[in-house]
């Protein structure tokens, strides 16, 4: 992945502090009104961390009025950036053995 | 009727009022040396010599030679057969703590889980394996996911856990709250060797006996007393309570 792209997605207004809040499964909504950004403005900036593996859908769950909402979780811990070399983005994601446990806990109710 | 599985030791199946409940998760405590480990490997070896079932062994603190070498020092002389047919299986420290191995076990065992094949599962020691859990908050969370699962694939669990007794000084922790049964090993020094307790604190959906009951460990594995007045052999000032 663009290195410069990585950034410039961290870089946008909001993109830290989502990541920051989505340790655990937050909808769009929650973001919003927890973080006090313009839900369309929340909408675009998960587009962007999910297209750049930061952040992922994590599940759809089912809301008190019956509604499906989609929660998102980060994928990363750390993030570095190393100018040694050349620019680089070093990427650390969430321990695997939390995603893995996720994964299987999720599809149990539809075993 | 709620279905039960059978430790297949009498005396504690009886305090138990049958057996652990099926599905369920239970914490073997106790201090070390109390016999956690060895209340497993029994549990998972009566499984297979007397129920037909199926078990699972997952180690962070032994060898495969080291649960082996346990087992036939207690008699139980057909473990090692039932390992290499996989009746019995077996997933050690050397295999669980590999650099960064635990994520590849653990998709192994998942999948083994998926399978169904097994009944019974041991995780000795739940420290150890909360290690691989960055805060509390997560180490309460998947411990919750985890036993979900192993209940959801129709297994029947022990985990065991470092912490003594509960006496009025003594933290509960959180473990304690988060699992179906919690079952107590004391051990109390005498003037010729220690004297043994079992404790079941608690095992959810059941009525249970909560009397404090004597124990021996010896060929044969945990063997328990199941009248509990033998308890007054021990003088009152003895007494873990
Ligand atoms: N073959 C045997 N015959 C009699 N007693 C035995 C035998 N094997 C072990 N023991 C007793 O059981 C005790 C160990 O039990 P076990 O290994 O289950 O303890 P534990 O609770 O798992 O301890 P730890 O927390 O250190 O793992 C020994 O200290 C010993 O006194
Ligand atoms: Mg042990």
């Amino acid at each position: 992945m663009d290195s410069g792209e990585i950034l410039q997605t961290l870089g946008n207004k909001y993109s830290a502090e989502i990541l920051d809040a989505t340790d655990e499964p937050v909808s769009a909504q929650e973001l919003s009104d927890e973080l006090g950004i313009p839900i369309a403005t929340c909408y675009r900036r998960i587009d962007e961390l999910t297209e750049h593996d930061l952040l992922e859908l994590h599940d759809n769950i089912l809301s008190d009025d019956r509604r499906r909402i989609k929660v998102y979780r980060r994928n990363v811990d750390e993030v570095r950036v190393d100018f040694d070399d050349e620019l680089t983005v070093h990427i650390e994601e969430r321990s695997e053995v939390t995603n893995k446990l996720d994964e299987a806990w999720r599809t149990l109710s539809e075993r | 009727m709620i279905e039960q599985t059978k430790t297949g030791i009498e005396g504690l199946d009886d305090i138990l009022n049958g057996g652990i409940v099926k599905n369920s998760t239970t914490l073997v405590s106790g201090n070390p040396g109390a016999g956690k480990s060895i209340l497993c490997l029994q549990y998972i070896y009566n499984g297979v010599e007397k129920y037909d079932e199926k078990g699972i062994y997952l180690s962070f603190e032994e060898d495969e030679s080291d649960l082996r070498e346990a087992a036939e020092s207690l008699g139980f002389d057909n473990w090692q057969d039932h390992v290499e047919n996989g009746d019995i299986k077996v997933y050690d420290k050397q295999v669980l703590l590999r650099e960064n191995d635990f994520t590849s076990s653990l998709d192994i065992l998942l999948e083994e889980l998926e399978d169904g094949d097994y009944d019974r599962l041991v995780l000795d020691s739940l420290a150890m394996f909360e290690l691989f859990f960055e805060n509390e908050k997560e180490k309460r969370t998947y411990l919750l996911k985890f036993t979900d699962i192993l209940s959801d694939s129709g297994l029947t669990t022990l985990m065991t856990n470092e912490q003594g007794a509960v006496f009025p000084d003594t933290e509960i922790g959180l473990e304690n709250y988060l699992t179906d049964g919690n079952i107590y090993l004391i051990q109390t020094p005498t003037d010729t060797g220690v004297n043994r307790y079992v404790w079941v604190a608690k095992m959810r959906k059941q009525n249970i006996e909560t009397d404090i009951y004597p124990m021996e460990i010896d060929r044969g594995g945990i063997d328990v007393h199941q009248n509990a007045s033998a308890f007054s052999m021990m003088s009152e000032e003895e007494s873990p309570i």
